[in-house]
């Protein structure tokens, strides 16, 4: 089985979208898959990048999007990669072939705010005739930060769920329910994200050397 | 009052084409000074996540390109319509690649809203906003979800956004239909 994990953060390989999708390609290659990675912000600057993307989309058997969530939905590469394939595959594919799997989190702590990226993620499987294999969401994307360990319980929980999608995905199944919800499960109580986030951006801030207040208003009007 | 019009569509597209005209003359029967911003034309590049509008710049975005002009115009807005091909349920790339640039609008400090972690506003005053989309043919599940991720969107923005899908060919008395319930819906009143 050929799987192609799509990264759809800008950051590429510093994101928490490469972190989650690095470690399911790892899960599915144990399990004999071979894998190949495709940064959608990155190749799709040059119509060579994308002709590359859009034919490793339609050699694969799987096609994993592992993306951040920008305001409620796809960030816009990863959305116009998708509307490229969708015009491309209505005139050329197999149907149900490659499937689609879906890895998104977001910065707020709430999983479920993803749920509208997944379903235009599903529609565009409808769309494009190819399977669906479903998706993990999480909230607190904010807390991936290059190491599981550093996580609150050494991140177990999801890498419990990588690692049972990247077997149910191997054999060509559906991601497992369980699965789903161990991942989506908070990684810490809500108001210590809050805390410890709004506390991050000062900090941030303080590293960048910002000379503007947080609240400042450039655009003045308002 | 001044309204703004981000249109989110690709050239060749009649039936979002015909949507950006109706919608562009059910503003203008209402507000004093329409603008139209054709995304495709513009020179706007895909944000990068560094999230320095939040902690470099603060409000604005370390990139410099037409982004900061349409930005500016937004604040400066009574109303604004996107107006864009619903697209797997969701928004064109022309329009998203805006969207994803509005953050600067935003404050990065998180507060709660209807229940849920959003963040705080960092203007006093944002423009009513009204999101037009178009379909050749019906589609249920596209249309909930747009009305989903238009809805999603409004809590952003601590408000309510208003949408409607207009659906077959182009047909201009239907597409300005279309447009006047939804800026009625908003209350924006000549
Ligand atoms: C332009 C932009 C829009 C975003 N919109 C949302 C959003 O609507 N909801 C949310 O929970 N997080 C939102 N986020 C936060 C990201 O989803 C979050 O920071 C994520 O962890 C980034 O993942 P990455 O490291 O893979 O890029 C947004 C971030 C950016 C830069």
């Amino acid at each position: 089985m050929n799987a192609l994990i799509l990264v759809g953060s800008p950051k590429g390989r510093v994101s928490a979208s490469w972190m989650l999708g690095s470690r399911l390609a790892e899960g599915l290659r144990d399990h004999g898959v071979t894998v190949q990675y495709g940064m959608v912000h990155h190749e799709l600057r040059s119509g060579e990048g994308t002709a590359k993307l859009l034919d490793l989309f339609d050699s694969s058997d799987l096609v994993v999007l592992a993306f951040p969530l920008y305001v409620d939905s796809l960030p816009a590469p990863l959305t116009r990669l998708l509307e490229l394939a969708a015009e491309r595959r209505g005139r050329t594919s197999a149907p149900g072939n490659p499937r689609l799997a879906v890895v998104v989190q977001c910065g707020f702590p709430e999983a479920h705010q993803c749920d509208t990226a997944i379903g235009i993620c599903r529609r565009f499987a409808g769309s494009a005739g190819m399977g669906w294999a479903g998706a993990l969401a999480m909230g607190m994307g904010g807390s991936l930060e290059g190491d599981f360990r550093r996580l609150p319980g050494g991140g177990k929980q999801i890498l419990d769920a990588l690692g049972k999608t990247a077997e149910a995905l191997a054999r060509g199944g559906d991601i497992p329910d369980e699965a789903k919800a161990v991942f989506a499960r908070p990684l810490m109580p809500r108001w210590l994200y809050i805390l410890t986030g709004n506390l991050g951006w000062r900090l941030k801030m303080r590293k960048n050397k910002a000379r503007r207040p947080i609240g400042d208003r450039p655009y003045a009007q308002g | 009052m001044k309204a703004l019009l981000l249109d989110g569509c690709r050239e060749g597209d009649y039936l979002a084409m015909e949507a950006v005209l109706e919608m562009t003359a059910a503003l203008a029967g209402r507000a004093d000074d329409v603008e139209v911003v054709k995304l495709r034309e513009l020179a706007i590049s895909a944000c990068t996540g560094c999230f320095g509008c939040w902690t470099r710049t603060p409000g604005e975005c370390v990139l410099q390109d037409d982004a900061a002009t349409v930005l500016r115009s937004y604040l400066g807005s009574d109303v604004v319509a996107y107006v864009t091909p619903v697209t797997f349920g969701g928004y064109s790339s022309q329009l998203k690649m805006m969207l994803d640039r509005c953050i600067p609008l935003l404050d990065p400090r998180f507060t709660i809203v209807g229940g849920e972690v959003h963040h705080l506003l960092r203007y006093r005053r944002y423009p009513k906003t009204v999101v037009l989309g178009t379909l050749p043919s019906p589609d249920a599940e596209a249309e909930r979800l747009f009305a989903s991720l238009v809805a999603r969107n409004g809590f952003n923005f601590h408000r309510t956004f208003e949408a409607e899908v207009l659906v077959g060919v182009p047909d201009p008395p239907s597409a300005r239909r279309c447009a006047e319930r939804l800026l009625d819906r908003i209350g924006v009143t000549a």
